[in-house]
């Protein structure tokens, strides 16, 4: 059996409907659902196609046709497959009604049911057909080239919202991009310099100064206890060397019971000094030579 | 190109007083005005300005629109907004001066955009429920063309979302006002009347 279609209406972004070659259009449709969206449109396409009226036309005769025209839905549309169906259940509704003789009774009570389905679904064909006429009025308005335009605050921006694109321009010369790098690196500031090193200096006179500073507030000092605390070891050595010098000098006295014991250091008297022969004004010698 | 807030510039005018002679407004100032507005003002602003009540800018701004019949530009109106811009007629012209592509747009696009033109301030339910399908994706794609634009919640179960039409749809379909759209057939308009004054179902929200 032949089944090419045969296009009978194709205008531009219009819903199309086929009809088979071997079979009349009154029993059997085959429909391009490409362009139907809801059921509604698709049942009205159906109702056109066969230049029924919709205020007057059996919509329970189209259930047949609308049926396998959902048969051909296409896997893409299954997220409106339900509204589809819904109207499908209308129509089949619709059509066993018309089809079953019906007592008084029973039509009393499908009156009290609520509305007639077949003039419900009816009414919102009309109103859907309504909505589509006018949306194709709109779109011959938009085609017209009746479009109003307003004042742009900028031309740039007037031109973004027409989709203008700007002229095309020369590609930039590479030697501009070269100066524009010399330049910016002769404006870049020299790189500060790296922080420098000051080293520490220790002498022997200060350490000397603060032995001198802690027995002048205590008759007795413990060097363990002067240098506790001290975490820098050339700081307690050299304080260890000038407790030496000030020995030497005659200004102190050191005791120590035992080895790794307390030091404990003592301040001359003036009378034993003298008794020593030993001139105190002499500035310490820092160079050790003593030592050596 | 987003509208600045209406507090803010009617903040920002409280502050000037209305300069000498600004205490009137004649149709020559008000059109001056709206030539020199990069954007569409309100009622309430120009009132602020000039320094009059709102029946004499009403009533300037009918003055302004019988003036500007059969001339290059035209006053569009949009609920309390008003704007100056150039006449139906001149569209394909002025299109082609700046670039301007025609908008296309799908069936239910169109059917989309008749419903919440016809029917505004409208649901996205009501919507639906004339379509008879889903219609969240259509909508949103008008929200983004800036054709349509959200207006306030309706006061039923849910609060939905109202819909209207823009500035933009009036420009670009050559209305100065929504009652310039096409007049829809006159039997199934007196079906819409009784289904407009139905109360909102529950497929509204």
């Amino acid at each position: 059996m032949d089944r090419l279609p045969v296009p009978v209406m194709a205008p531009r972004e219009t819903p199309a409907i086929s009809f088979t070659f071997d079979r009349r259009p009154e029993t059997a449709t085959q429909v391009r659902l490409e362009a139907f969206e809801g059921p509604l449109a698709l049942l009205l396409a159906l109702i056109e196609q066969r230049q029924l009226d919709v205020l007057t036309v059996r919509l329970g005769d189209l259930a047949a046709a609308y049926l396998e025209a959902l048969a051909l839905l296409p896997g893409d549309r299954l997220p409106h497959l339900s509204t589809f169906v819904g109207v499908a259940s209308q129509l089949i509704l619709i059509k066993s009604r018309a089809l079953l003789p019906r007592s008084s009774a029973l039509a009393e009570a499908a009156a009290e049911e609520g509305p007639d389905p077949e003039e419900e679904l009816r009414r919102r064909l009309v109103l859907y057909r309504v909505y589509r006429d006018a949306g194709l009025a709109l779109r011959a308005r938009l085609e017209s080239g009746v479009a109003l335009f307003h004042r742009e605050p900028a031309a740039a921006y007037a031109a973004g919202v027409a989709g203008a694109r700007p002229a095309d321009e020369a590609p930039l010369d590479p030697a501009l991009l070269a100066a524009a790098l010399v330049r910016t690196a002769q404006l870049a500031p020299p790189p500060a310099p790296p922080p420098e090193l000051v080293a520490r200096t220790i002498t022997l006179a200060e350490c000397a100064e603060a032995i001198r500073a802690a027995l002048r507030g205590a008759p007795l000092v413990v060097l363990q206890e002067l240098v506790a605390g001290i975490r820098d070891r050339v700081l307690v050595v050299v304080t260890f060397l000038a407790m030496l010098e000030l020995v030497k000098r005659r200004e102190l006295v050191v005791e120590q019971d035992a080895p790794w014991g307390p030091i404990r250091c003592r301040a001359t008297t003036t009378a034993e000094r003298i008794a020593a022969g030993v001139a105190t004004d002499v500035p310490i010698d820092e160079t050790l030579a003593d030592f050596a | 190109m987003d509208e600045p807030d209406d507090d803010a510039v009617l903040d920002r005018l409280a502050g000037a007083t209305p300069g000498p002679g600004a205490a009137e407004l004649t149709v020559a100032q008000l059109e001056a005005l709206l030539f020199v507005a990069e954007r569409p003002l309100t009622r309430r602003e120009i009132a602020a300005l000039a320094g009059v009540d709102f029946e004499t800018v009403d009533a300037r701004l009918g003055d302004l629109e019988v003036a500007l019949r059969g001339r290059g530009v035209r006053l569009l109106a949009a609920g309390d907004r008003v704007e100056l811009a150039t006449a139906p007629e001149a569209g394909s012209l002025i299109a082609r001066y700046v670039g301007a592509e025609g908008v296309k747009l799908s069936p239910a696009a169109l059917e989309t955009l008749a419903i919440v033109a016809y029917r505004q301030p409208v649901t996205r339910g009501v919507i639906e429920r004339i379509r008879g399908v889903d219609s969240d994706y259509v909508v949103r794609s008008l929200l983004h063309r800036r054709l349509i634009a959200e207006l306030g919640r309706a006061d039923t179960p849910g609060r939905p979302i109202l819909f209207g039409t823009s500035f933009e749809f009036l420009e670009r379909f050559g209305l100065t006002t929504l009652d310039d759209l096409p007049a829809l057939d006159a039997e199934t308009a007196a079906r819409l009347v009784d289904g407009a004054s139905a109360p909102a179902g529950p497929d509204d929200a």
